[in-house]
């Protein structure tokens, strides 16, 4: 270890696979999808399988032992789930004597709440107490409220990256010794809003999303949180935390090319995986396995495959897209894929691409389609890609 | 390691792309006020002008007005933008189109600039920027976390310089709300008014602001960012000691700060924090506010690093400007920016003659 690497020691998480790392690591393993009809959601549109968390507001407000008569959105009460089981493993408390920063992607924001309330907030004044929470930094706030001992919060929004850009900001703040610890992620909760934006785009499948296969239709929306903690080794050791890896390098970039589409050779992708490598000091040989952004769109898989070969030319490591089991967490997903990561890395497994059949006939890419065991997985790479363009690469390492 | 504010550029309640409100400022007795909308033909071509919702157009053309006056041939390394709201108007279209034609015969129009990144991605398309792009989107702190975040990758020496923005529009609908729950004050708003402070609520403005940070001190630098903190809810014990370790890392003492600016808004209990502040550590040192030329919002204490920054390149502090004393502050060398929002967030900048 390096007296200034950024270790991984907690992390928690909540999707449609399950609550916690374990629920999340056997659906992995035995290849089980949590894509399947909406059950929550209030929308007409049945026809769409999304990736939902099991779990009601109602259960999740009781497994928290929330004060019920407050106000919250569901992205806040998926944040703060995924967040207890990160800080409860890293030992982290309300008087915990360290700078921490807690840093949270989000898009959506209050918007469950505000879809359902907006008319009745200019007819009468039943539910004004939900007008303060339909702003991002809503859900960051009420988490940080109900956890205490936060030194530094904020809240990032790139789209679908937002999770990723809050772990590059939380590492950079390490580094230049701004905090001590970094908890960092993101969360969002399905919303009528954004499911019916995704679908006037037509980006979205009406069966179980198919990433990288020739005849994929689009992606399945998904919910969840997912939040990490980082800190350096002197850190850790002192407060007697093991820690689970390190994050060995990162990038930031923007594709620069379109609002809601990606450049056909994958600029920003490109530029995103090639900065994280060269920020981490590893060659192109060491990465084992690339958790792919793979939405299952047409745009984004050729996009991304085309900016894979470009990086990694014919050597290109294991590949697969874990949205084929959680749909596709928007801002969560870089936290969310993140754990998966993690969770593939410690126990030396490739997770599935499910449902790919045909390799894409412009950029053939074939992922993992069962999920692989190996001797020992080093390090991985996870992509996140957003709308505008906002594209950012992580690599998680082992600790050797 | 240096940082040096080299351009910036503003549209806002204020006469737009210029500093006339340094001067000549206009004092405004609603609650309400809009944008005063520059002519937009210079920076962006009609063609493009006529899909961009206000904020874009806003937030373009304070971008390229910036780098017209700051950059100097090379590329830019970070565009991070703050808004505390990102593109309402177009948020809204969708949100009433969705709910008046219960989920059905929607396009994808506002959709596709109803994300808060939407503005951030907007400008490196414009710049054609390959590199390092983020939004921030907390509240009353969104502006200073975007700072912060350039502020860490110049320490890291990540970057070498950076494209800084904050915009926040506000439509009726917003106001509306906000209005609701105590954002606006009820009644008559004017400059006493405000600073008089004691009624809850303050006046709502927009903004668009952008600007260009380099660690390459040259002609066209305005001032230097010395270092900053954000906190969230301190102890007293804690925000002093962040305090003084700015100043102390930069050899600085209370009594050499010439003025501190602040998000004095006329909210009683916002301004409380403020006044606070004052008699526990500044007792004798100007109070500078900014608010009652802009208005509120949420990524509005970019105008207080506007101010600040302006002082410098004008060399002075307009009385206009000072909230408690009188007689304009010449050749003013440091100056704090302290925002807070809520009692929870508190930002500390430290700005420097150069």
């Amino acid at each position: 270890m390096v007296l200034n690497d950024i270790l991984v020691t907690a992390m928690g998480i909540l999707t449609g696979l399950g609550l916690g790392k374990n629920e999340t690591l056997q659906s992995l393993l035995n290849q089980k999808s949590a894509i399947g009809e909406l059950k929550h959601l209030k929308t007409i549109h049945h026809e769409l399988p999304v990736s939902e968390v099991r779990l009601s507001d109602e259960e999740m407000i009781s497994l928290l032992n929330y004060d019920s008569t407050k106000p919250l959105t569901r992205t806040t009460l998926l944040g703060m789930l995924a967040l207890k089981e990160a800080l409860e493993e890293a030992k982290i408390h309300k008087d915990t004597p360290k700078r921490i920063a807690f840093i949270s992607g989000t898009t959506v924001g209050g918007m469950d709440k505000n879809e359902d309330y907006y008319k009745e907030f200019f007819q009468n004044n039943s539910k004004d107490e939900y007008i303060s929470l339909h702003d991002c930094a809503a859900s960051t706030q009420a988490i940080a409220d109900y956890f205490g001992g936060f030194d530094f919060i904020t809240t990032i929004s790139t789209a679908c990256s937002s999770a990723a850009n809050a772990v590059i900001l939380g590492a950079n703040l390490i580094k230049a010794n701004l905090v001590d610890i970094a908890v960092v992620g993101g969360t969002e909760c399905l919303s009528k809003f954004h499911l019916n934006g995704f679908n006037t785009l037509m980006i979205l499948d009406k069966e179980p999303c198919k990433p990288f296969d020739k005849d994929r239709q689009g992606l399945n929306l998904g919910e969840g949180a997912a939040y990490i903690v980082l800190e350096k080794e002197s850190s850790a050791k002192e407060r007697n935390v093991k820690p689970i890896c390190k994050l060995s390098g990162y990038a930031n970039t923007c594709d620069a090319f379109h609002q809601t589409a990606s450049s056909p050779n994958g600029e920003g992708a490109f530029l995103s995986m090639k900065r994280a490598l060269e920020d981490s000091g590893l060659s192109i040989n060491d990465i084992d396995y690339i958790n792919a952004h793979g939405t299952g769109t047409g745009n984004n898989d050729s996009s991304e495959a085309s900016a894979i070969k470009r990086v990694f030319g014919e050597n290109i490591p294991y590949v697969s897209s874990t949205k084929s089991f959680t749909g596709h967490t928007t801002s969560a997903a870089g936290s969310v894929e993140s754990v998966i990561s993690i969770l593939a890395l410690k126990n030396n497994f490739i997770p599935a691409n499910l449902n790919f059949k045909t390799p894409m006939e412009d950029v053939a890419l074939v992922p993992v389609q069962k999920t692989i065991h190996l001797p020992n997985i080093k390090h991985i790479m996870t992509n996140s890609f957003g709308f505008g363009g906002n594209d950012s690469s992580c690599i998680f390492s082992k600790i050797i | 390691m240096s940082i040096y504010i080299q351009s910036l550029s503003q549209i806002s309640i204020q006469e737009p792309l210029c500093d006339t409100w340094f001067d000549n400022p206009i004092y405004y007795n609603e609650r309400y006020v809009e944008v005063i909308e520059p002519n937009y033909k210079q920076y962006i071509n009609p063609m493009s002008s006529r899909r961009m919702g206000k904020i874009l157009k806003r937030a373009v053309t304070t971008s390229l007005e910036t780098l017209k006056k700051g950059k100097k041939g090379n590329e830019i390394d970070a565009i991070i933008t703050a808004t505390g709201l990102g593109c309402v108007e177009n948020t809204e279209k969708f949100l009433y189109s969705m709910l008046d034609n219960n989920e059905t015969l929607l396009t994808p129009t506002y959709f596709i600039q109803s994300t808060h990144n939407t503005i951030s991605s907007q400008i490196a398309l414009e710049l054609k920027c390959n590199n390092y792009n983020s939004t921030y989107v907390h509240r009353g702190i969104s502006f200073d976390s975007a700072l912060f975040d350039a502020y860490v990758q110049f320490i890291l020496n990540k970057i070498n310089n950076a494209l800084v923005g904050a915009h926040d529009e506000m439509t009726k609908d917003m106001f509306a709300l906000y209005d609701k729950i105590g954002y606006w004050k009820q009644g008559d708003v004017n400059k006493e008014i405000l600073k008089q402070s004691d009624s809850i609520g303050s006046f709502s403005g927009e903004i668009a602001s952008c600007f260009f940070l380099s660690n390459e001190k040259n002609n066209d630098s305005i001032c230097s960012l010395d270092g900053m903190t954000i906190l969230h809810k301190p102890t007293n014990e804690r925000f002093e000691e962040s305090l003084l370790s700015l100043l102390k890392e930069n050899d600085l003492n209370l009594y050499d700060i010439d003025a501190v600016v602040v998000g004095y808004s006329g909210d009683k209990e916002n301004d409380m924090v403020y006044t606070r502040l004052k008699s526990l550590f500044f007792e004798d040192t100007p109070f500078v506010w900014y608010k009652h030329l802009f208005g509120e919002s949420f990524s509005m204490s970019a105008m207080g690093f506007y101010v600040g920054a302006t002082c410098f390149k004008n060399n002075k502090i307009p009385n206009h400007l000072l909230l408690d004393t009188e007689k304009e502050i010449i050749n003013p060398k440091h100056i704090i920016i302290y925002n807070h929002f809520q009692n929870q967030e508190h930002s500390l900048i430290l700005l420097s003659k150069c």
